[in-house]
């Protein structure tokens, strides 16, 4: 929660039109991250209103003008990571640590882009594309969303997740080709020898 | 737009440099410089690449149509809001 912008002063009423006017307008974006997080819709629930109470209380720590969505979704990654990670119906099986590492190693260049084809995408209904996303570990999922679904810059994604942007970079390359990777066996299912 | 596959590149040398391109122009990182260089002047001519840009191309569009939806319950708003204003 500590941001390095300085402490703002705002009046009740300041305070309310920014949680009204800038908070509130990103609810929906902020649900989806959350459900997606938690693969609960309880648990989303949750987090939401806790993400929500804590960017109200911590309101003097956001900046007027600058990206109160990126800040939202700061305060959602850290919540999850503290208070959800643990009891996550799908807990991840590796650390945000121990996949770095991984991330360093030479592996990250390595070519895995399966052959899959536009054509058998184009025949898939939308649940593939969803439950691929969500078979995701949870790091790999979280650079996919903020990229692709949110449209989150790398400086930007690199301040919501305290990561250089280099590992930004590599973290994203390798999450899209693990997700090409279970679209690819989708669409085997599907029938296309060659996707 | 369909340039004609026959007479493309079979194999890119530069596979890794193109992916990084590739990813970064996806994710609107890449400078005009950049971009217009890889889209003009190699991607029709390499069908690897033409044809990774457009599957990535693809993969964001169904993303995007999938998996942003999703009504949030509206007694969360409501509850949320309480809350501020009881706090607040």
């Amino acid at each position: 929660m500590t941001e390095e912008a300085p402490k703002q002063q705002y009046s009740e009423q300041q305070r309310n039109s920014i949680f009204h006017d800038e908070f509130m307008p990103h609810i929906s974006s902020m649900y989806n991250f959350a459900y997606r997080l938690t693969m609960d819709g309880d648990d989303a629930k949750d987090l939401l209103q806790d993400t929500y109470l804590k960017a109200y209380r911590f309101i003097e720590s956001f900046q007027q003008g600058t990206n109160a969505k990126a800040w939202l979704f700061r305060i959602l990654k850290n919540s999850f990571i503290n208070d959800y990670r643990k009891k996550s119906k799908e807990p991840s099986k590796v650390d945000y640590q121990d996949v770095e590492s991984f991330y360093n190693s030479d592996d990250v260049d390595r070519q895995i882009t399966p052959d899959l084809r536009v054509e058998a995408l184009q025949d898939m209904i939308g649940d593939e594309i969803s439950d691929a996303l969500n078979s995701l570990d949870v790091d790999f999922k979280t650079v996919i969303i903020l990229a692709d679904l949110e449209e989150f810059k790398y400086d930007e994604m690199a301040r919501i997740l305290d990561i250089p942007i280099g590992t930004v970079r590599s973290r994203l390359h390798r999450a899209r080709n693990l997700l090409k990777e279970k679209l690819s066996e989708y669409a085997k299912k599907m029938g296309y020898k060659n996707a | 737009m369909n340039p004609d596959q026959s007479k493309m590149k079979q194999d890119c040398a530069n596979k890794v440099e193109c992916m990084e391109m590739l990813q970064l122009i996806i994710d609107g990182e890449a400078t005009t410089a950049q971009k217009e260089h890889f889209l003009t002047h190699h991607l029709e001519g390499c069908l690897p690449c033409y044809k990774n840009y457009h599957l990535e191309l693809k993969i964001r569009e169904l993303l995007k149509t999938n998996c942003c939806g999703g009504q949030v319950p509206s007694d969360l708003v409501n509850a949320i809001k309480s809350k501020i204003n009881s706090v607040g």
